[in-house]
């Protein structure tokens, strides 16, 4: 049983149809990717699955148990952690702050130190931040933040939304380095991105979403050589 | 030079036309009564000349000055010394006592002339009139005037330079070394750290709150009694809208619900059900809570601006209602209702003024320690994240509803206990205690005071309610007064009277001296 299923949903923005029968599946302990253009819906299914939009038609399914109607802030206790587009950090909030924000949703508190051990392996650079409010970060320290506070609620399914995102390339590269880190260390991993090349080259497998549509989905090794998806998207003649 | 004399020109003229407008209005003499009263008597019995005179004096030269200092004001580093200043503020006393000469020639002539000007000008009498011109013939009064203007605005010059130089800066820095010596002695701060020194110091505040309604009048008990309802309504307001981020502008609606309860439950009319104030005091605050959640449901789900329109409707539906002639017979209609059921204590009445001051300060009470306590707790956490961001807090598994919910439940239920005290106090409540200014004020005390801070919203409900009471001498004026204070205070000091310490970073993250703020210019540019 795939831990995350996916089936044809549909996603309406009023009367816009964003997602018109997307379907997917996520293995346990994979990092399973979906690239598209922009306004293809990859952001759309992330906030599907995560219960911000609720879709018209179709089910959302972990684990054998049906998800889709449930809430938004409900989500977060089936121990699925979303980092949004944009990093979303609470930026009149300190860093120790939006981290302890991240672990509201834990009834284990007394294993919080622990975990806040483990972000702060993860991302030094937000151990030395503590009390700084996050709006003064740079943007790669507020991306950090953003992870480090979505692993705060143990999650064992991690959504990313363009993690990559105004980042310089070296810092991407930092960033996707922890993806795998995060990944090794048993969390599964849906990343939404536009930067196709580095999300291929860490992902399992992925999805190719076209105009709220999957396109493709193979390997990442497949895709990667696909001539199609490096023509479109990867921007190899 | 130049640049320092165009300067100089520029902020003559405008102080010129402001005090054509302020002449206009009779305002010279208005402004002179109360700073007069900030003057002992002994110097003021210095100067052997009208009283009168010596206010308008007083305050043409204080105007005088502070355009000298704005004239001469530092523009450049370089050019920054005492001729520069000085020739700043001459400039802008020129032009100013220019104006002003002006202006009190053109007046004394027409007033010579017999022409009635207050006909057009209400304030302008001609004893007015013979006070500008400082009890001298036209002409003499006039350039009276107009050299007393220029003088001044010289020496605000002289002045302006004289506090921005170095003989006043170290004052001040040994002014703080030794606020400093007081305050950082080590001997000192362990007394003050001892708990017993902590409980004294509550308990001898606390004393002094109680002693206060036995000394002051019965006027300021009446005052205090005001500004402390607005305290207990600022302080729920704040809830709704420093915690949770909620614009309400209809809190007005909670308020007149707790009113209307006590009034209608206690009053022999319209329903002669004459309960006990005891009784029904709760049943009032329960009352506006459950109308907050009941409000709350349909229309927290909207955002920002949609909420204050649809508080704002809700506000004046609740208004309109208890003047509607359909529910005269429940509500009393437009008059109101009268003989509202006051408090009694062990069978006494206990409801002067002074007592009144009492039961407010135990409400006031009441609410700071539930807004301390929810601050500090997951709710107040939860309300943090969702004010900075609803979307990513339902990420975090925050149920933003409900606790929107709670917020303006808690808010609402402690509008209806001002409500409830407000009508009690007054033996009577009508449509027009419950309009929109009220709402408009509330949040005023809480925006003035600092979003957020309790400190604040008991600043900010003085510097509101009790100092248009203090300024009650100059009745029509001080509207204006208080309008001029409040857009001063918005220009210089936005964050609020006494904000949280969060407030004021993020409003002056620019100051060199805040070492966070100047770290993240340099984070922005490295990794």
């Amino acid at each position: 049983m795939a831990m995350l299923e996916v089936n044809d949903i549909h996603t309406y923005y009023g009367n816009i149809q964003a997602l018109n029968g997307v379907s997917l599946k996520v293995e346990q302990g994979e990092i399973v990717t979906l690239i598209g253009a922009n306004g293809a819906g990859k952001t759309t299914t992330l906030r599907t699955i995560s219960g911000l939009l609720k879709p018209r038609q179709g089910q959302i399914v972990l684990e054998g148990n049906d998800i889709t109607e449930t809430p938004a802030h409900d989500i977060v206790y089936k121990r699925i952690a979303m980092v949004p587009e944009g990093r979303g950090v609470f930026a009149r909030l300190t860093v120790a702050e939006n981290l302890d924000l991240g672990a509201y949703s834990r009834s284990d508190r007394k294993n919080l130190a622990g975990d806040l051990e483990r972000v702060f392996s993860l991302f030094p650079r937000l151990q030395e931040r503590q009390k700084q409010y996050a709006g003064t970060l740079s943007g790669g320290e507020q991306q950090m933040l953003a992870m480090g506070r979505a692993i705060m609620s143990n999650p064992r399914l991690l959504l990313l939304d363009e993690p990559s995102m105004g980042l310089a390339p070296v810092l991407v590269d930092l960033i996707f380095d922890i993806i795998q880190q995060i990944n090794k260390e048993g969390v599964t991993i849906l990343l939404v991105e536009q930067n196709a090349l580095m999300a291929l080259s860490i992902a399992n497998r992925g999805y190719v979403l076209q105009s709220g549509e999957i396109l493709l989905s193979d390997t990442a090794e497949s895709l990667k050589n696909n001539e199609m998806v490096q023509k479109a998207y990867l921007g190899i003649e | 030079m130049n640049k320092q004399i165009a300067n100089g020109l520029r902020v003559g003229l405008t102080f010129g036309i402001v005090n054509i407008f302020l002449f206009l209005i009779k305002f010279p003499v208005i402004a002179g009564t109360i700073i007069k009263k900030i003057i002992p008597n002994f110097i003021v019995a210095l100067f052997p000349i009208n009283p009168d005179i010596l206010d308008i004096l007083i305050f043409i030269g204080l105007i005088g000055i502070w355009a000298g200092a704005s004239g001469g004001r530092k523009l450049d580093e370089k050019s920054d010394n005492w001729l520069t200043s000085f020739v700043g503020g001459a400039a802008a006393g020129l032009v100013n006592a220019l104006l002003i000469g002006a202006l009190v020639f053109i007046l004394g002539s027409l007033t010579d002339a017999h022409v009635k000007i207050n006909a057009y000008l209400a304030a302008i009498l001609p004893a007015v009139v013979k006070l500008f011109l400082l009890d001298q013939n036209t002409l003499n009064g006039s350039l009276t005037q107009f050299v007393f203007s220029f003088v001044a605005g010289a020496l605000g010059g002289v002045l302006g330079f004289a506090f921005r130089g170095q003989w006043f800066a170290s004052l001040k820095n040994k002014w703080n070394a030794a606020w400093a010596s007081l305050t950082e002695n080590p001997q000192i701060k362990k007394t003050f750290a001892r708990p017993i020194a902590r409980i004294a110091l509550s308990a001898l505040g606390i004393a002094f709150l109680l002693f206060i309604p036995q000394i002051a009048g019965k006027y300021w008990n009446y005052t205090i009694g005001t500004v402390g309802i607005y305290v207990l309504l600022g302080l729920g307001l704040n809830i709704v809208v420093g915690f949770a981020g909620l614009l309400d502008l209809g809190y007005v609606a909670f308020f007149a619900i707790g009113a209307y309860t006590v009034a209608l439950l206690t009053a022999p009319n319209p329903h002669h059900l004459m309960w006990n104030f005891w009784t029904t005091l709760p049943i009032g605050v329960v009352l506006a809570a459950a109308a907050g959640i009941l409000l709350g449901i349909p229309v927290l789900r909207m955002r920002g601006d949609y909420l204050a329109i649809v508080t704002l409707g809700f506000g004046e539906i609740i208004r309109i209602l208890a003047t509607s002639d359909l529910l005269t017979s429940f509500t009393g209609g437009p008059r109101g209702v009268t003989a509202i059921g006051q408090p009694t204590l062990f069978g006494k009445p206990f409801s002067s003024d002074t007592d009144f001051v009492y039961i407010i300060f135990i409400g006031i009470a009441i609410a700071i320690f539930i807004t301390i306590q929810l601050r500090s707790s997951r709710i107040g956490r939860a309300w943090e994240a969702m004010r900075e961001d609803e979307t990513v807090a339902q990420a975090m598994g925050i149920n933003t509803l409900s606790h929107k919910l709670m917020a303006f439940a808690i808010g609402a239920a402690l509008a209806g206990l001002g409500g409830v005290l407000f009508a009690s106090r007054n033996q009577f409540t009508g449509p027009e205690d419950h309009n929109l200014m009220v709402s408009i004020n509330v949040l005023s005390v809480v925006i003035v005071g600092g979003m957020g801070s309790i400190p604040g919203v008991i600043a900010g409900a003085f510097a509101l309610k009790g100092l248009p009471e203090i300024l009650r001498e100059v009745q029509d004026y001080r509207i204006l007064i208080f309008g001029a204070l409040l857009v001063a205070m918005m220009i210089w000091r936005p964050e609020g009277l006494w904000p949280t310490a969060r407030r004021s970073m993020e409003l002056h993250s620019a100051d060199p001296e805040d070492p966070e703020s100047g770290e993240a210019k340099t984070s922005e540019d490295k990794p």
